[in-house]
């Protein structure tokens, strides 16, 4: 059993993934693969999912819990015992709970050690950083647009030394 | 013992290791102290993994084995008095596989629940009656000026049985105040800003040496400031400063004062079991939220101090069809003539009771649940200021705050943080009532009626008689309905052309119009525009038919072009908009948060969900102004509020297809 996030990259039980993506990209390897048939797959969301409008509703062995506190999250990880575990990233779930990323980025983790785990979010935050720590793998897929359109890390030492501004005027300085 | 005794008890606290009790007999204010020190409770899911910490707990906290009763069942676990640090530390210990309960009960309601006592009452069966006398003294404290900007101490109004006016230097109109306040001794203070004046007469006093007299012991209880989100909207709660022995209420702030008056608060406090002081500054949730901790408490049941049991485990389908709102109909946009409302009282908690809707009772129908339990005696009490209110309006207040805490109790079903909550329960909610309104449809349309709008515990229907539908749908929804007649009633439209399902206003056969939804009845609408909308309807209110509704065109459409031609010189004051701000950076260019930057620019504090006042200065550019500094307005967007008001009231014209109700367009300005 496994699953192909993007040609070639496929993701195996007994492992945490922390996995950042479009949205379409997650649901599209929900969606296409067989095997989620055939396995038990758990999603756990949280106060809102980007995930869950996509998935096919005749997804037979397709579950849900969802989690709206830290530690409703740490319980339903805990209790968890299905072969695929999705958890849909929401940073809510830790504002005022800070101290809740540690046990539940190890609770992600022995789940991890029988299950196929996987942590996704559309865009990482300072939360998704913290618990993605543990994980085994870290893959992120970003859209052409957006790897096109970040700075690069030698384009912010210039302007930090006084180059141009990235995006800004380039073509006349007067000084 | 305290059980069964009868005193007025003015206000509580937590003090010295012990409960203040403030209580008022024959004129006289006594303070009395009972030695307090209650345990929290904690369950092992694994005791024998955790025997150290528990060995630990014994020994440093003398902590006791004992059974715990939740609202699940009973829990083997232990009885612990230690403080909120030690709570802290046996969760991480335990990595957090333990459950606590009663870790953040409030000391004096835990109290005042285990002896079975409440305030504002001295008699222990009034706790769910409209009728409780008082002989509290109450005095008002107005001073003139804004508490955020004022520099030196303006003008103070104490109003007792006569007003004193105290004005001049600083320090004499302080020792004014607090001489003619401690002669007059109040039980109840009521001051507009309450909350932002008290620090600063806190610091005048220090300044100029005089003891600041609002307290009976000297002792007043700080409370922080804080920002959160309810229902969707950013709310900003100010820091308070509470005395004790007496009740302070912030007469501009206090959401249970404006609703309920001074009635309204007692009887929050005898609901939930805490000072008046202290639930005059709650929203409608902490009070039900609090209601059902005493009751717990009171009940010997265990209050659960994180919420760690998630939804039960479903398939996509299930949840899909489970997670829906309440059934809304939309309706047709026009002007419909004798019109009755349905109304569902108290709709929600009223499905709670009857079908037994409590997080225990799901999957386990046969066990009588607590939230029915407890929501029971305060719909009977609903139901009763309800009527009552009719013809008694000092009900009204106490009849507005049980309206709210029963409008509440559903969506706290579903709040991450309830203590007595859970998903299933509020999801279950909104399928019954989905059921109920859908069937009391059909009833209606067997019964010829013809439906026009429906929203969730409320329809409109056009038929006759609609006794023997009221009659028809009580018995077969087991819920009581209120019906309300339209001489007319005009569902305005949105912007595609279909109907609108919160924006109508219709006259009631008293004359008053019932306006939801429109320029005039929106927080934020500018007063110049509020009182041009405002005007019309009264004018409206004069006709009982269509036709000679629309005999008042000209009276109204006159209005509108003296207000479009006032508009240019019209007081600046007139065009401020008041908008509770939920963030502080806006990403995207826009009014209010030009209005923020301005108002931190001259030098207010602002914070997620405080309400500001601001003026448009100029639209386009994204200028405002804070409302004392405000000189000139933006006449172009002013002008296209006072428009889009007005399109509200044309509409209602033969749905506004008066010719003269299309608006030519001339150099940006609609012209009518």
């Amino acid at each position: 059993m496994q699953i192909e996030i993007r040609k070639g990259m496929n993701l195996y039980p007994g492992s945490c993934n922390a996995v950042v993506a479009p949205v379409h990209v997650m649901v599209s390897a929900i969606n296409s693969n067989a095997d989620l048939q055939r396995f038990l797959f758990l999603y756990i969301g949280g106060n809102y999912s980007r995930v869950l409008s996509g998935i096919h509703r005749d997804s037979t062995n397709f579950e849900i819990r969802r989690a709206f506190t830290a530690h409703q999250l740490l319980s339903v990880l805990r209790e968890a015992s299905h072969t695929i575990v999705l958890v849909e990233h929401d940073p809510t779930l830790f504002e005022g709970a800070g101290k809740m990323l540690a046990p539940v980025a190890r609770a992600l983790k022995d789940a991890g050690r029988e299950s196929l785990v996987i942590l996704y979010t559309p865009a990482i935050d300072r939360t998704f950083a913290a618990l993605m720590r543990q994980a085994d793998r870290i893959i992120e897929i970003a859209a052409a647009e957006d790897i096109s359109s970040r700075v690069s890390p030698r384009a912010i030492r210039l302007q930090r030394n006084g180059g141009p501004l990235t995006g800004g005027q380039r073509t006349l300085e007067v000084g | 013992m305290l059980r069964g005794t009868a005193m007025w008890i003015l206000d509580s606290a937590y003090r010295n290791g012990g409960i203040d009790l403030w209580t008022k007999e024959g004129g006289a204010v006594t303070r009395v102290h009972h030695p307090y020190d209650p345990p929290f409770l904690v369950h092992f899911a694994d005791p024998h993994a955790s025997h150290e910490m528990i060995g630990a707990l014994e020994e440093r906290y003398s902590a006791e084995e004992c059974t715990i009763r939740t609202v699940f069942g009973s829990l083997p676990g232990y009885r612990v008095v230690a403080d909120r640090m030690v709570v802290e530390a046996i969760e991480e210990q335990a990595q957090y596989d333990v459950q606590l309960f009663n870790v953040d009960v409030r000391r004096d309601q835990r109290f005042m629940a285990e002896q079975g006592i409440f305030p504002c009452s001295a008699n222990e069966n009034d706790r769910f009656s409209h009728e409780v006398s008082h002989d509290l003294d109450v005095i008002t404290i107005r001073i003139h000026g804004e508490p955020e900007r004022s520099a030196n101490l303006p003008e103070v109004e104490l109003v007792h049985k006569r007003t004193e006016r105290l004005a001049g230097p600083e320090g004499t109109i302080l020792s004014d105040l607090f001489a003619l306040f401690s002669a007059l001794d109040p039980d109840v203070i009521l001051m507009p800003d309450a909350d932002a004046w008290m620090p600063r007469l806190r610091q005048l006093a220090e300044r100029h040496g005089l003891p600041l007299p609002f307290s009976r012991n000297g002792k007043y209880r700080a409370m922080n400031s804080r920002s959160y989100w309810s229902y969707g909207r950013m709310e900003h709660k100010d820091a308070a400063l509470v005395p004790d022995g007496r009740v302070l209420i912030d007469t501009e702030r206090s959401f249970v004062y404006r609703e309920g008056g001074l009635e309204g608060v007692l009887m929050s406090a005898r609901l939930s079991g805490l000072s008046p002081s202290l639930v005059s500054r709650f929203t409608p949730g902490t009070l039900i939220s609090s209601y059902e901790t005493y009751e717990a408490i009171r009940r010997g049941i265990a209050v659960p101090f994180r919420k760690s049991d998630g939804e039960t485990v479903r398939r996509i389908s299930t949840l899909q069809a489970a997670d829906r709102g309440g059934m809304m109909f939309q309706p047709r946009p026009g002007v419909f003539w004798n019109v009755e409302e349905i109304d569902f009282t108290s709709m929600y908690p009223s499905i709670i009771v009857q079908v037994n809707l409590s997080p225990e009772t799901i999957g386990h129908p046969e066990r009588r649940g607590f939230l029915p339990e407890i929501l029971d005696p305060l719909i009977s009490m609903r139901i009763r200021t309800k009527q009552l209110k009719k013809t008694d309006p000092a009900i009204e207040g106490i009849d507005s705050i049980l309206k709210w805490m029963l409008v509440t109790c559903f969506g706290y079903t579903g709040y991450k943080n309830a203590k007595f909550g859970m998903i299933e329960v509020h999801e279950g909610i909104t399928r019954q009532s989905r059921e109920i309104l859908l069937r009391t449809k059909e009833i209606a349309e067997e019964m010829d009626f013809t439906v026009l709008h429906g929203i969730v515990d409320c329809l409109w229907v056009q038929g006759d008689p609609v006794e023997l539908l009221k009659a028809r749908v009580e018995k077969e929804t087991g819920l009581s309905l209120e019906v309300e007649h339209f001489d007319w009633i005009v569902f305005e439209p949105l912007a595609d052309g279909f109907g609108a399902y919160n924006r109508y206003f219709g006259r009631l056969p008293d004359g008053s119009i019932k306006v939801r939804g429109i320029a005039a009845r929106r927080h934020d609408t500018p007063e110049f525009i509020r009182s041009m909308q405002q005007e019309m309807l009264t004018e409206m209110s004069y006709a009982g038919t269509v036709a000679e509704l629309d005999a008042l065109w000209d009276t109204v459409h006159a209005r509108y072009r003296d207000a479009v031609a006032q508009l240019p010189s019209a007081p600046v004051q007139e065009m401020v908009i008041s908008r509770r701000i939920s963030r502080l950076t806006y990403a995207h260019r826009c009014i209010e948060g030009a209005a923020v930057r301005a108002c931190r620019r001259h030098g207010l504090t602002v914070a997620p969900g405080m309400k500001i006042q601001y003026v448009v200065t100029d639209a386009r550019r994204y200028q405002a102004e804070p409302v004392w500094c405000a000189k000139i307005f933006d006449q172009q967007y002013y002008r296209g509020l006072l428009d889009k008001a007005w399109e509200e009231i044309a509409f209602a014209f033969r749905n506004g297809n008066q010719p003269e109700c299309q608006p030519v367009k001339c150099a940006g300005l609609a012209v009518w």
